[in-house]
């Protein structure tokens, strides 16, 4: 809405002398009595069959050897290679045909193929990766990186401190910490002439990979490369039906987890201490299935809307426990755990004039964690021998309510406010229940010419029942303690953003936020957190060829916690502040050289910076804990010929980071085998070389 | 846009972005918007509507002025114009099943028509219904009330239809238009770590429903664990051994836009579990860490290496029999 009124017309205007109607213009209250449908024959509409799009290649070269850079380049080899298509068939009668592809054979490739008739049928393939990689420099001295038998080297000598162990530096070798996903699916719809739509959707995600995991005995550990082999099956199926006013639709959705290893088995680095622990073993995350029936229905008539889902699922898990190392009786082989779900969401929003429209809603969820409770002797790994301990199978149950409206004043000011009720009820916790209450306000202004501007402020309080140190949680923890996820807590935000155009070419707009969350009856835990943040954005456009934009980000977030070292009243206290600052600027310029030639420039830095500081007494620190990444791109686009065009890009990432907790050597921790620092420190450049063909 | 964009993510990134805050060209604002204020439009249309006076011949009626305009044409290019699908827009009232009846707008074009975008005067809410009536499924069921719509974010701001392929839909720029607004985001998406969104390897879309939904954040699945699950089934469990907040909601510990600290934690360890742990023993010590009488953060298991991880590696719960504290 840009259209461009004073102060004193909106104030003529604010009488209603034109009155309009709280309906909308939906095609089901259409008045249609009169139209002619048969002189409506549209000789003038012309649809092109045939094939239409573009086809494009390239080839990249990236010479950087930390493999943390293939995150920007999204590709890890030195070499790489795409394929982008975006290609289009149109026939009669309403057949058609897409292809379109994006990065395909990089880290990110994606790939969408639809054939199918318009309104009939279609039929669906996709693929898409996504890689992550965090280094290709972790050192262990482990052997059989990347299955489920991590085994130290044949003349490996054990001893009581990590520095101490005489093989350690002769045995380490660097292994790759990275994360691949692959992920291909398949999909069918149906739809008839009138109400009835079907569909079923299957996808298979494969995720490989070796992740950080970290194997201990007693007070001593080794960081593991745990193998990542997952392969989860997703179904969706599902009818809908569809009138003019309403829509209703039942669905299915299950899905099926499966982890190519159960355990992770590992040599002891150190002396064995208490049980004589030479071997340890780990669970790896058990195979699972969840299934989900929903149904949902939703009227709407331009005035009134109301909407609902009733959802029951099931979760459930029953992979044969890893028996190896324990030497105790099972109550089962198995767990044998389910979870029920059961969820209801109900909302309805009405028009009761042009003016003011209200919205209610009703929100239920539960978990039943229906899983049997059992006696589960727990492993000595102190002086105290065969412990035996209960499992706790969590419930919680949530109901929601919210009530809202919106009251515009006139045509450039709005006003709107709402209540939300939420109360959570859980087991086995510290504190059953829990009652959130939030009220918050938003007025928007934009009427004035150039400007848009609104500021939304809330507060919520959360209180609930009596908190325990509960029996089932530990009854060991400090009376004071206040888990803040359950602690009384006041939160108090504020939000406005500001936009301006002054001149068609310009606009600036601007943001700040604020919230403070105070625990105010937490002794023990986290008492205070402050989330203060503004950004900046500038758009200019030069002319119609050559545009620049500009934005500057800056968020700081502090928070504060009490401990207590002698299990009474606090004794330390800690404060955390975090600075972010993120800027980045981009350019482009079009139409050079007789409309053949863009180019562009595109640049981000972005400095994410960590400090911690805990005080008892003496005041120590963490040291260095930050980010900072410059990433810069050229491009040039060229358009050869009418149908081929050509494009390079170059590709800089400057970056550097650190954390002083992990900048250590693998011995630095006596009772620690690490992987050594993992810090980063590099400039890559890669330049990539594209070729499009246009069909 | 006279050449394609799709291979060229970077430059229609920023093309669209400008597009998205209406600055390419002065603002397109119809012939009637000269004369008529915004109430006297929306009254007018209002009433046009309720009479129902059609054009005589449909989409030929409108073509006779309008067919010179590329855009306008363009609509051939798209669903919206296909003229062999019964559930098109062409099937059935033509241009004026969203532009609305002719009425007298034929005779010198003054008469308001219901036009779309941000720079229409016609209040988001009307234009929306239009496209609503139709696109009333799943997907969209809570379009009313949902965070876009609260905003008067009209669909022509995002959308085009008079196109062979609506831009905002292609997965390259969708980032680039999701944090021209949501400003803190982008902030979140640069830091330390965050979701691989920075490089369009995941997109807002994958977690949210920008056209709402029953749940919280407008999330694609009714529960934040259970948007999370889809990727991170081997999260889901039940384990035998679970821990309370991981169970409850996985945001209790990570922002899933991005933190300072390593693997989205809100805070880093020891101090994030020092939060929660208060036991007699090692969880309630001060760890100092750096404090320049001969102790560092790097020389101990408590603030070294992965911290209380170091030993408690299993933090989203355990299914081994003897995996109470989560070390196995």
């Amino acid at each position: 809405m840009k259209y461009k009124l004073n102060l004193i017309t909106l104030a003529l205007l604010a009488p209603a002398s034109f009155m309009a109607t709280a309906g909308g213009y939906g095609l089901a209250e259409a008045n249609t009595e009169n139209v002619k449908f048969d002189k409506w024959v549209c000789k003038g509409c012309t649809v092109e069959t045939g094939t239409t799009g573009s086809i494009g290649v390239g080839v990249g070269y990236n010479s950087e050897e930390d493999i943390k850079s293939a995150n920007a380049f999204k590709s890890d080899n030195e070499f790489a290679g795409k394929l982008d298509a975006d290609i289009n068939y149109k026939g009669d009668k309403g057949y058609r045909a897409s292809i379109e592809a994006t990065d395909l054979g990089m880290d990110n490739g994606r790939a969408d193929i639809n054939v199918g008739k318009q309104g009939t049928y279609n039929i669906n393939l996709n693929y898409r990766s996504i890689a992550t990689y965090k280094s290709n420099d972790a050192l262990t001295p482990y052997q059989g990186i990347g299955g489920n038998d991590l085994t130290l080297p044949d003349n490996w000598v054990t001893a009581g401190s990590s520095s101490q162990m005489p093989m350690l530096y002769s045995s380490l070798n660097p292994f790759e910490l990275s994360l691949h996903r692959e992920r291909a699916g398949l999909g069918f719809e149906y739809q008839t002439e009138s109400l009835f739509t079907t569909f079923v959707n299957y996808q298979r995600e494969e995720k490989s990979g070796i992740k950080q995991a970290s194997g201990s005995f007693f007070n001593q550990s080794m960081m593991l490369a745990e193998p990542v082999d997952y392969t989860t099956d997703t179904l969706e199926a599902g009818i809908k039906l569809k009138g003019d006013n309403w829509f209703t639709s039942l669905n299915y959705n299950g899905s099926s987890f499966k982890n190519g290893n159960s355990q992770l088995s590992y040599d002891n680095a150190f002396n064995p201490t208490f049980g004589a622990q030479t071997r340890g073993y780990m669970s790896l995350d058990p195979d699972n299935e969840a299934h989900t029936v929903s149904l949902m229905g939703q009227f709407n008539d331009s005035v009134t809307a109301v909407s609902g889902r009733l959802m029951v699922g099931k979760m459930s898990q029953d992979q044969d426990f890893v028996t190896s190392g324990y030497g105790y009786q099972l109550p089962a082989d198995s767990l044998d755990a389910s979870v029920d779900l059961t969820g209801m969401n109900l909302k309805a929003v009405t028009r009761i004039n042009r003016e003011l429209r209200l919205n209610g809603s009703y929100d239920y969820s539960d978990r039943k964690n229906n899983t049997q409770v059992e006696e589960w002797t727990q492993i000595s790994i102190n002086e105290t021998n065969g412990q035996v301990a209960y499992n706790t199978p969590y419930d919680h149950t949530s109901h929601r309510v919210k009530v809202g409206a919106d009251y515009r004043i006139n045509y450039g000011m709005k006003l709107d406010a709402g209540y939300e009720f939420k109360r959570d009820e859980r087991s086995y916790q510290d504190r059953e229940v829990t009652d959130d209450t939030n009220l918050w306000a938003r007025f928007r202004v934009n009427s004035f010419e150039k400007w848009d501007m609104w500021v939304k402020g809330s507060f919520s309080h959360r209180d609930g029942s009596d908190y325990e140190a509960s029996e089932w949680t530990s009854k060991e923890q400090n009376q004071l303690l206040r888990k803040y996820y359950l602690a009384d807590r006041d939160r108090s935000q504020i939000e406005a953003r500001v936009s301006y155009t002054p001149i068609d070419e310009l606009t600036v707009d601007f943001g700040a936020r604020y919230a403070l969350d105070d625990y105010k009856n937490t002794e023990i835990g986290l008492t205070e957190s402050e989330d203060t943040s503004y950004d900046a954005n500038l758009s200019y456009m030069f002319n119609a060829d050559v545009m620049f934009n500009a934005f500057y980000n800056h968020q700081v977030i502090k928070s504060a916690q009490s401990g207590s070292s002698n299990f009474a009243t606090a004794t330390w206290q800690a404060d955390i502040e975090d600075n972010i600052d993120v800027m980045g600027a981009g350019l482009s310029y079009n139409n050079l050289m007789d409309s053949r030639l863009r180019l562009g420039l595109d640049y981000t830095y972005s400095d994410s910076d960590s400090t911690t500081q805990v005080r008892q007494g003496i005041t120590g620190d963490y040291g260095d804990y930050f980010a900072k990444i410059h990433n810069v791109n050229l491009y040039a686009q060229y358009q050869a010929t009418e149908k081929m065009g050509l494009r390079l890009d170059y590709k800089i990432e400057k970056y550097l980071d650190n954390d002083a907790a992990n900048d250590i050597a693998p011995d630095a921790i006596w009772n620690v085998v690490g992987f050594g620092s993992n810090s980063h420190d590099y400039t890559a450049h890669m330049i990539m070389l594209s070729m499009s063909y246009k069909l | 846009m006279k050449t394609k964009m799709t291979t060229f993510p970077l430059l229609s990134a920023l093309f669209s972005l400008v597009l998205f805050m209406g600055i390419t060209s002065p603002a397109h604002a119809a012939k009637w918007d000269e004369k008529m204020s915004p109430a006297e439009v929306e009254a007018t249309l209002d009433t046009k509507f309720a009479e129902g006076k059609y054009s005589p011949k449909g989409a030929d009626s409108c073509l006779m002025c309008h067919k010179r305009s590329e855009k306008v044409m363009d609509l051939f290019k798209g669903v919206h114009g296909a003229i062999d699908s019964s559930k098109s827009p062409m099937a059935g009232l033509q241009c004026e099943a969203c532009h609305g009846p002719q009425g007298s707008h034929n005779r010198g074009g003054r008469e308001p028509m219901i036009a779309f975008g941000p720079d229409s005067s016609l209040p988001a809410d009307k234009q929306n219904s239009v496209c609503m009536s139709c696109h009333l499924d799943d997907k969209r069921m809570s379009w009313n009330t949902s965070h876009h719509d609260n905003a008067d974010v009209a669909c022509a701001s995002c959308h085009n239809i008079h196109a062979a392929k609506d831009s905002v839909l292609d997965k390259q720029t969708e980032m680039e238009v999701c944090t021209s607004c949501h400003t803190k985001q982008k902030t979140d998406m640069n830091k330390r770590s965050s979701h691989p969104m920075k490089w369009n390897q995941m997109t807002c879309s994958d977690c949210h429903n920008p056209h709402g939904s029953l749940a919280d954040a407008d999330l694609v699945k009714p529960s934040v664990n259970e948007t999370c699950y889809e990727c991170h089934a081997e999260k889901r469990g039940p384990k035998l051994w679970e821990h309370a907040p991981v169970t409850e909601n996985c945001v209790s510990c990570h922002n899933p836009h991005g933190s300072v600290n390593d693997g989205m934690l809100k805070t880093r360890a020891p101090q994030l579990c020092q939060q929660c742990h208060a036991s007699d023993g090692h969880a309630s010590n001060a760890y100092l860490g750096n404090t320049g009488m001969g102790s560092s953060v790097g020389d101990n298991a408590f603030t070294g290496g992965r911290s209380c991880l170091n030993c408690h590696s299993q933090v989203h719960g355990s299914n081994h029999p003897s995996g109470k504290l989560l070390q196995r």
